[in-house]
């Protein structure tokens, strides 16, 4: 569960003010917006990774999926274990899902590739699989759907309602039918140079 | 004058005249020695300055990047002034410990500066990424060395050309001493000034090869260092 009590970043040129929204565990929530209302910022205020004034209330841990992904100088493999191996957690116990995971969005055939060798499809689905792999308390996307085709996004739709129970997720898109597939919640952005 | 002057690197290596190999051995080492020092100082400062925030930060960069571009005979004027003065007890003029590093000073900046430069960007993304996923410190820390890989390679090389080729500092802190601190590059300056042109346009030669032999070795690694 998540609140935002009186949220608002200031950059050089603009004040992003945001309502009091929650999010709940459990469900979807969706924040929609045209370029620039403030999707990425807000996402990053939760993610603690940018400065806000305000409140927000977040319970657990806390994972960003980026805009453009960001991949480490590894392997698409071993970017998507890095939560795990510095958990220090036994990777072997996670196989099965990884496995499971890797076959979902085809990235079996590269997955010992330099992972900033790949496309930027496959380096989406990476970074998303590498987000939900350790099991977030709250799971942030920023357009996740962008760079996807469109059986990625199919199996991405599926794979968030399999694992939505125990997690807050919080999904920024623009993409029409992706949102009415999943949202239970959905809050939209206006402009903010008002 | 060219054609002479090769033939007289050439005469100059078969001749197996000691005194030129070790003014070969010891520009390469000096260099060589004085670069992977500066690497693991500067490599260590870069990551640090460029993943951190403090004050005054700005400033320090600006600093950095002024010494990447500073004459070396002025360095050796300033290793000089410290070597008669503070660091008296440490150095002696004129020896090889205080060319070494005179070069140490004159690289670190320009490995520094340029693992700043080229990682500043992505180093703030991936440690927030790094942090979005419960990465510690530690872990940060490993992240940084890796993601900077690729630049340091291309730094020492640029820290290992400024060390072989210059010759101010070697000259002003080593007294270019025959059978001791003498350089290829003090040796060339010398040839010259004393009018013996192909002897120093023949050392030139040489420490082009060389030069040219070593980054070929270094490129072999590249493919290492780059994804
Ligand atoms: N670091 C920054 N400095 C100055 N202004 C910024 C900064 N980051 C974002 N902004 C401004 O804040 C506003 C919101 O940006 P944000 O990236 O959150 O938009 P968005 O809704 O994610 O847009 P998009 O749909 O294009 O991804 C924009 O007007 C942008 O110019
Ligand atoms: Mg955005």
């Amino acid at each position: 569960m998540i609140n935002l009590n009186n949220v608002n970043i200031v950059f050089s040129d603009v004040v992003i003010k945001y309502k009091d929204f929650t999010f709940k565990k459990g469900e979807i929530t969706f924040i929609s917006g045209p370029n620039g209302s403030g999707k990425t910022t807000l996402l990053k205020a939760i993610a603690n990774i940018i400065d806000h004034k305000g409140e927000i209330d977040r319970n657990g841990f806390v994972t960003f999926v980026s805009q453009k992904p960001i991949l480490f100088s590894k392997t698409i493999y071993q970017n998507i274990i890095y939560p795990l191996e510095i958990r220090k957690l036994d990777i072997s116990n996670y196989e099965n899902r990884i496995e499971k995971y890797v076959k979902l969005f085809e990235l079996d055939k590269i997955l010992h590739k330099k992972a900033k060798s790949c496309s930027s499809g496959e380096q989406m689905k990476a970074s998303i699989l590498r987000g939900i792999i350790f099991e977030p308390d709250v799971l942030l996307l920023d357009e996740p759907t962008t760079a996807l085709d469109i059986k990625s996004i199919e199996e991405l739709t599926k794979l968030l309602n399999e694992i939505k129970k125990d997690m807050t997720i919080i999904i920024s898109s623009h993409d029409r039918l992706f949102i009415e597939e999943l949202n239970d919640v959905l809050y939209e952005l206006g402009d903010p140079y008002v | 004058m060219i054609q002479e002057s090769i033939v007289e690197a050439f005469n100059l290596l078969m001749s197996f005249d000691e005194e030129i190999y070790q003014i070969i051995f010891l520009s390469l080492t000096l260099a060589l020695l004085a670069t992977l020092t500066a690497l693991v100082f500067g490599v260590f400062f870069g990551i640090l300055i460029s993943s951190t925030t403090f004050k005054g930060k700005r400033f320090v960069k600006k600093l950095i990047f002024t010494f990447m571009g500073i004459p070396p005979v002025v360095l050796g004027l300033f290793v000089l002034l410290l070597t008669i003065g503070p660091l008296d007890p440490v150095f002696n003029l004129f020896t090889v410990q205080v060319m070494f590093f005179a070069q140490f000073l004159l690289v670190l900046p320009i490995i520094t500066g340029n693992i700043i430069i080229s990682s500043e960007k992505t180093q703030k993304e991936v440690l927030e990424t790094a942090e979005t996923l419960g990465a510690s410190r530690m872990d940060k820390v490993k992240l940084l060395i890796v993601e900077t890989k690729p630049f340091i390679l291309m730094s020492m090389i640029l820290g290992f050309s400024r060390a072989i080729s210059e010759v101010g500092a070697v000259m002003l802190v080593g007294g270019n001493i025959r059978y001791s601190t003498r350089t290829m590059t003090t040796y060339i300056a010398r040839s010259n000034s004393m009018g013996d042109y192909s002897k120093s346009i023949a050392m030139g030669i040489i420490l082009l090869i060389l030069a040219f032999v070593i980054h070929s070795i270094l490129a072999r690694f590249r493919g290492d260092f780059y994804d």
